[in-house]
């Protein structure tokens, strides 16, 4: 006995590895870049961003959410300027204006919601909470919807929810809690 | 005479935030002075608003892009005084 508390006093026994749960993933090119650069975005690119907007080609009543909607979801991984800014702009302008077109692309958001979240990057996670609150509150029932797919959006927030700062974090996981059991 | 075709007789800016304000302010990020110009130039009876607050909601642009505004106020306090209202 006295032998393994002489061993323990000499060898001191390190913990577990790092998992790495807050580490930051590398950013992978996102399919609304590629769009971007080809110039497939109604969207004029060289419009003079000073009153913070973009400029639509085309009408937004008239565009093909089911096509459109998931790509920009897709531009919320990007982190500099103009990607970030046009893919931002872009879901709120189509969110603000789409009415009843967005429920039903619900399903086609998940993947770049969840992509953009398992970045680990506060900024894309603070953007995406703020972009999920819009579209929650965007058209009827998109709280609902959101409901079976709260086991792939989830995860990553519970594991920064303790992080001080984290209030839109918060938010939407009381949130999600509300619509699921109340 | 209609007031789309009379010019402004005289020109200040804005001091303090207000509906109309706000509507002007979103005319001239389009690149209008006011209603009356966007429906000359446009060639339109009405403008698309958002009911609950009245404000504007759509603009097409002279080069025929289109902008779209927010239901609530965009305008910030730092904005205000760069609002002209023109007087007819």
């Amino acid at each position: 006995m006295g032998f393994f508390v002489l061993f323990g006093f000499v060898f001191k026994v390190r913990g577990p590895p790092i998992a790495g749960a807050f580490k930051e993933r590398p950013t992978k090119p996102t399919a609304f870049r590629k769009f971007y650069e080809r110039g497939d975005f109604p969207i004029a690119l060289e419009h003079d961003t000073k009153g913070n907007k973009i400029a639509w080609k085309v009408e937004i009543e008239k565009l093909d959410y089911h096509y459109y909607l998931p790509l920009f979801f897709d531009g919320l991984c990007e982190m500099t300027f103009p990607y970030e800014f046009f893919a931002r702009q872009g879901i709120h302008d189509m969110l603000e204006h789409g009415g009843n077109k967005i429920l039903p692309v619900i399903p086609q958001l998940i993947i770049p919601i969840k992509n953009a979240l398992s970045l680990r990057n506060r900024q894309v996670i603070c953007i995406t909470l703020k972009v999920l609150q819009h579209l929650v509150v965007s058209a009827d029932m998109v709280g609902e919807a959101l409901v079976p797919y709260y086991r792939q959006i989830l995860p990553v927030l519970n594991i920064f929810k303790n992080m001080n700062g984290c209030t839109e974090m918060n938010n939407f996981i009381y949130y999600s809690l509300h619509v699921q059991f109340i | 005479m209609a007031k789309a075709d009379i010019k402004p007789k005289s020109i200040h800016h804005a001091k303090k935030w207000s509906d109309d304000v706000e509507n002007l302010y979103r005319f001239q990020q389009a690149g209008y002075r006011d209603e009356f110009e966007y429906k000359q130039v446009k060639k339109v009876d009405m403008v698309e608003c958002w009911p609950e607050t009245g404000f504007v909601k759509k603009l097409q642009r002279r080069d025929n892009t289109f902008y779209y505004y927010d239901k609530q106020r965009e305008c910030e306090d730092k904005e205000v005084h760069k609002v002209k209202v023109y007087v007819y």
